[in-house]
């Protein structure tokens, strides 16, 4: 249910921050040749789930986002949650 | 273009003085987007300034503005940026586009990439730079967004325009306030003339239309006051009843480039700028010095660099932003260069209100206009000229002139002063704007 709530979220926020997210599931690349967040708006990106469910990625983590793709995001932002289960909304 | 290795300099040929040409305009203005629609609007005494609209954030802050007419960011930023730069930077990029554009340069086809340059500035994207701080104090560091410093930094006009049209000489951003769009143009005509360039692309953009600007510049009683039932006569630079400046917003940008240049492929030019000249008052922050000392020196190294004679200027397009002190400081320098018969003077802040540093690119392609025209713009609002702005102001109506030569003059917070000479165009081609 959470991973549901965190794609809905990282789905809204890319819509937010002007990126075309019509054709993006799963398996699509954050970076170039997918949704094609630069460096900047996956720092966006990250900040927005950090603000929202109250994690905090680390240096990294952060480095890793662009080979992500957005299931394996979900899937770390849970992971993170999951290691903190006091934080988050 | 030519044989030469990316950015390799040209033979030393240039003769330091030699005229360079503008072979393009581009402007945002609250009374229109070219240099034709700012003289007419002169011409016809139509002011561009304005109430904020009920609701607008500066109601309440600043009884009347100039504001500019909206661009949609996205029709020159990519989706996700579009979203975050600051309008200054959105208006010098239109104006960037519009005066290549109008230039008919195509980086690449019409000029080496390494040969063109960019100039461009602004104060800084304050507005954004306000709601983000706002944004902080209510929500910490996650209210931050990281693309900030892209969309603020006063770098970053210049930046985007070069990522745009992959321009890849010189770049740089002037920092001289009001100053900063004349002398913008001052280092471009320099580039040229040392042949660092073949191309320019200069100026200035400015949005300085939010609470935290509008307040500074209402608690140092620079603005214009009482004027909320009339705002069109807020801005009357040189007249008895003038009490202060009118912000405004807008951007304006020039293609300058080596007259050679510019007629191997044909190009028009509207004017050529022949000489410039800066200095500083060295005096205070904000006020000029009351004799218009160092304004006056700024006008006679301009006319040595142009290599021509005071009784050779045929207009003056004044900075005249309404102030007291600032148009009785200007008023001053120009009777102490031109004498009591000196030339023709107007001031275009009247219809447009203050565009701080774009002021002076838009008032100089308004000067290389009225050149082009062969008419020169009254100042509007000038009904009853203070004696002590005693000069040959034009008023009421325009004046058809002969002139080859004109000066537009800007003046910045800290003491900046910068004169421009322009003359009829220098290429064998001419336009008219």
């Amino acid at each position: 249910m959470i991973d549901a709530e965190i794609r809905r979220f990282a789905l809204a926020s890319l819509r937010e921050m002007n990126f075309d997210v019509e054709g993006l599931d799963d398996d699509s690349l954050l970076g170039p040749a997918g949704a094609d967040l630069d460096s900047v708006a996956l720092a966006e990106l990250g900040i927005r789930v950090e603000d929202r469910f109250g994690v905090t990625f680390a240096d990294d983590e952060a480095e890793q986002l662009a080979a992500m793709t957005i299931g394996e995001f979900c899937q770390a932002v849970a992971g993170l949650l999951a290691a903190a289960p006091t934080a988050g909304s | 273009m030519n044989a030469r290795a990316p950015g390799e300099r040209g033979p030393a040929r240039r003769c330091a003085r030699e005229p360079v040409a503008v072979t393009g305009m581009g402007l945002v203005t609250p009374v229109g987007t070219s240099a034709a629609a700012v003289l007419a609007a002169m011409c016809e005494g139509r002011s561009g300034l304005a109430a904020p609209a009920a609701g607008h954030a500066l109601d309440g802050c600043l009884e009347v503005a100039g504001f500019s007419p909206p661009i949609d960011p996205e029709s020159v930023l990519p989706g996700p940026q579009a979203r975050t730069v600051d309008r200054s930077i959105v208006m010098a990029l239109r104006a960037a586009e519009d005066a290549l554009a109008d230039a008919g340069i195509e980086v690449g086809r019409d000029v080496d990439p390494y040969r063109i340059a960019v100039i461009v500035s602004n104060v800084g994207g304050s507005a954004t730079l306000e709601q983000q701080v706002l944004s902080r104090a209510a929500r910490g560091r996650l209210g931050v967004s990281p693309y900030l410093l892209a969309g603020v930094l006063p770098n970053m006009g210049a930046a985007h325009i070069a990522i745009r049209h992959g321009i890849r000489g010189y770049s740089s951003s002037i920092g001289t306030a009001c100053a900063a769009g004349a002398q913008s143009i001052g280092e471009a005509a320099r580039l040229l003339r040392a042949d660092e360039a073949d191309v320019v692309v200069c100026g200035c953009s400015e949005a300085p239309l939010h609470p935290t600007f509008a307040d500074a510049f209402g608690n140092a009683r620079a603005l214009a006051r009482g004027w909320a039932k009339d705002p069109g006569g807020a801005s009357r630079p040189f007249d008895r009843r003038r009490n202060g400046l009118v912000l405004g917003e807008g951007a304006g940008v020039l293609v300058l480039e080596r007259l050679a240049h510019a007629d191997a492929r044909g190009a028009g030019g509207y004017a050529a700028v022949l000489g410039w000249g800066a200095t500083n008052d060295a005096h205070h922050i904000m006020t000029p010095r009351a004799d218009g000392e160092g304004a006056a020196t700024c006008l006679r190294r301009a006319l040595a660099d142009a290599d021509l004679a005071p009784g050779d200027i045929g207009y003056l397009n004044a900075h005249g932003t309404g102030t007291r002190l600032g148009d009785l400081a200007e008023a001053a320098a120009v009777r102490t260069v031109f004498g009591e018969h000196g030339p023709p003077v107007s001031a275009t802040k009247a219809v447009t209100g203050h565009l701080l540093g774009a002021s002076g690119a838009v008032e100089a392609a308004v000067t290389a206009a009225a050149l082009g025209r062969g008419l020169l713009p009254p100042t509007h609002n000038l009904q009853d000229p203070d004696p002590g702005c005693a000069l040959d102001h034009v008023r009421g109506a325009p004046r058809a002139t002969r002139a080859e030569a004109a000066v537009s003059t800007s003046f910045g917070f800290g003491g900046h002063n910068v004169s421009l000479v322009l003359g009829a165009p220098a290429t064998r081609r001419v336009r008219r704007a």
